[in-house]
């Protein structure tokens, strides 16, 4: 009887095996990775000032519901002053639209009605822009002492370069988280900031086509916020005020 | 007359003709095809170009805009634009494949109606994450956003009608902002401290926000895809828990999962349209949502009446 001589085979290649498993899925893992850095959607959301706040994250139900009024109502101010100045007879002073204008308008948020109320039913008041000193060049609305719990305040802030109050004509949106404010003395941004007011942005329709199309979307009719600001306000004032 | 004379008063009536037919079909090749995806939107740009521009729907009246399967007419309709009004925040993604498949994708003009809307997330979600919600047509003063928008780019394209698309616009949002009047004559002075609301899917956020009234849950995860029996099973509860008494359903399509709601919960159930139907109409818009305020004035009412 013969014992069975036993012989371990290992293939010609058996000690790189290991070695070449590992490195194709490390290049696999590293393809991907490129792929995904390169093509993939990355967070496409502007970041935010330590003195903005972003009306979509954190405002809540009634105060974005006002946030959202008064965005859509900042274009429509220039047309509104044009309204009701352009039968002005000569010599009478320009003015911007009272709160009583608003209520003629049913313009939301002023427009004391049940969704005002439900939304808080913010007191509304107008700061008419002086002829000279600090203020002048500025136009505030306040709305403030709302009725609903954690409600802050919101002031419209409307600049006019012609007055020297800012480099360029704006309407700004300021939110302050407090319930009660009043009107403050300055409408120079950073005096508004050290009185605990913050700018609110908005998640615009815009910034969500370019989340999805990316920056190569080229097909918009152009017209960016700041072009769209700029032209507004130039054509209610014109060159001459 | 001499025959000369003739000759030459004919000739002058023919070259008269052919410069009116030369000059009719100049007006026409200088006149805007305006597509638009959406009922809203072909109610929105009607309005705003009156009779200085043709609207042309990108689908039929009848095919429902969610999940939409592109059609060959639709190419060809597409082609016909010279710009294309869109909502392009995730209910028209149909859109984007039909100019694709049109090789329009580079070439047609695009406006994006939303592009001065202030988005909201999703309301009343049981995920707790924010989601866009891309439903601002249902809406007054979102709407309003998107019919300044819409006007003002339109004059960017056609700049000798500009100011006449602005004051159409002006008017038009006016026309708009009376249905909140209109509302609110209903509802003045009704206690709304017992009305809490829920809805089958995302798609009121907007108008309900707008007029103050908070949702409290979506039934649907997503728009279009229906909960999980766990899902379902924990809105019933929050539902009951928050003590909702009003669910808003798609007018248009029907939805078994709200008669089974409601019988779990006792809530009344009320009916809003998605003006995503029917045939395109100027008026559409403005008609359909004077029926959703109602219906909501109605279930305002209801609940107050009710007391629960």
């Amino acid at each position: 009887m013969t014992t069975a001589a036993i012989q371990l085979v290992r293939p010609a290649g058996g000690r790189y095996e290991t070695l070449a498993l590992a490195v194709a899925t490390v290049s696999v893992i590293c393809v991907l990775a490129f792929y995904v850095h390169e093509r993939g959607q990355g967070d496409t959301r502007e970041p935010l000032y330590e003195w903005q706040v972003s009306a979509y994250n954190v405002l809540t139900g009634a105060d974005q519901a006002i946030y959202n009024s008064l965005y859509t109502v900042k274009d429509e101010i220039p047309f509104i002053y044009d309204d009701i100045n352009q039968a002005n007879p000569p010599g009478v002073k320009f003015h911007w639209p009272s709160l009583k204008d608003f209520q003629n308008l049913l313009l939301p948020p002023f427009y004391q009605d049940t969704s005002w109320e439900q939304t808080g039913s913010l007191h509304w008041s107008l700061y008419e822009p002086l002829a000279e000193g600090e203020m002048q060049g500025s136009t505030m609305y306040l709305g403030t002492d709302g009725h609903l719990a954690g409600q802050g305040s919101f002031l419209l802030v409307i600049g006019h370069v012609h007055a020297g109050f800012t480099n360029n004509n704006s309407i700004v949106v300021w939110w302050n988280a407090k319930n009660h404010v009043e009107m403050p003395q300055s409408g120079f941004r950073d005096r508004l900031i050290l009185q605990g007011w913050r700018e609110a942005v908005p998640y615009s329709g815009a910034q969500e086509v370019k989340r999805i199309f990316g920056n190569d979307n080229n097909q918009d009719v152009v017209d960016d916020e700041q072009k769209q600001a700029e032209r507004v306000i130039n054509g209610v004032f014109g060159d001459s005020k | 007359m001499t025959s000369y004379a003739k000759a030459l008063l004919r000739t002058l009536a023919l070259a008269c003709l052919a410069g009116l037919a030369l000059g009719s079909q100049a007006a026409d090749a200088a006149r805007l095809k305006v597509g638009v995806t959406l009922h809203p939107y072909y109610s929105f740009v009607a309005n705003i170009v009156g009779d200085r521009a043709d609207v042309i729907p990108l689908i039929d009246a009848e095919a429902n805009p969610h999940g939409y399967a592109p059609q060959p007419a639709d190419m060809v309709r597409i082609m016909s634009m010279d710009v294309l009004v869109v909502n392009g925040i995730g209910h028209d993604t149909w859109a984007f494949e039909i100019l694709d498949a049109s090789g329009m994708r580079n070439k047609l003009k695009l406006i994006y109606a939303n592009d001065g809307v202030s988005l909201i997330p999703v309301a009343g979600a049981s995920t707790g994450e924010k989601v866009v919600n891309p439903h601002t047509f249902i809406s007054t003063t979102a709407a309003i956003q998107q019919v300044y928008t819409i006007a003002r780019k339109l004059g960017e394209l056609d700049a000798p009608n500009a100011s006449f698309y602005r004051d159409n616009a002006r008017r038009y949002a006016l026309d708009i902002r009376k249905l909140r009047a209109e509302f609110d004559a209903k509802v003045a002075g009704v206690d709304l401290s017992k009305f809490r609301c829920a809805t089958m899917h995302s798609g009121y956020d907007y108008i309900l926000q707008e007029l103050g009234l908070q949702v409290t849950a979506v039934i649907e995860p997503r728009h279009g895809v229906e909960p999980t029996a766990r899902q379902l099973a924990e809105t019933i509860d929050r539902i009951k828990a928050s003590k909702v008494n009003v669910l808003f359903a798609e007018k248009y399509f029907a939805s078994k999962l709200s008669d089974t709601i409601r019988q779990a919960t006792g809530v009344r159930m009320y009916s809003i349209s998605h003006i995503s139907s029917g045939t395109y109409t100027r008026e559409k818009f403005i008609d359909e949502m004077r029926e959703n305020l109602n219906t909501l004035a109605a279930a305002i009412n209801d609940t107050a009446k009710s007391g629960t």
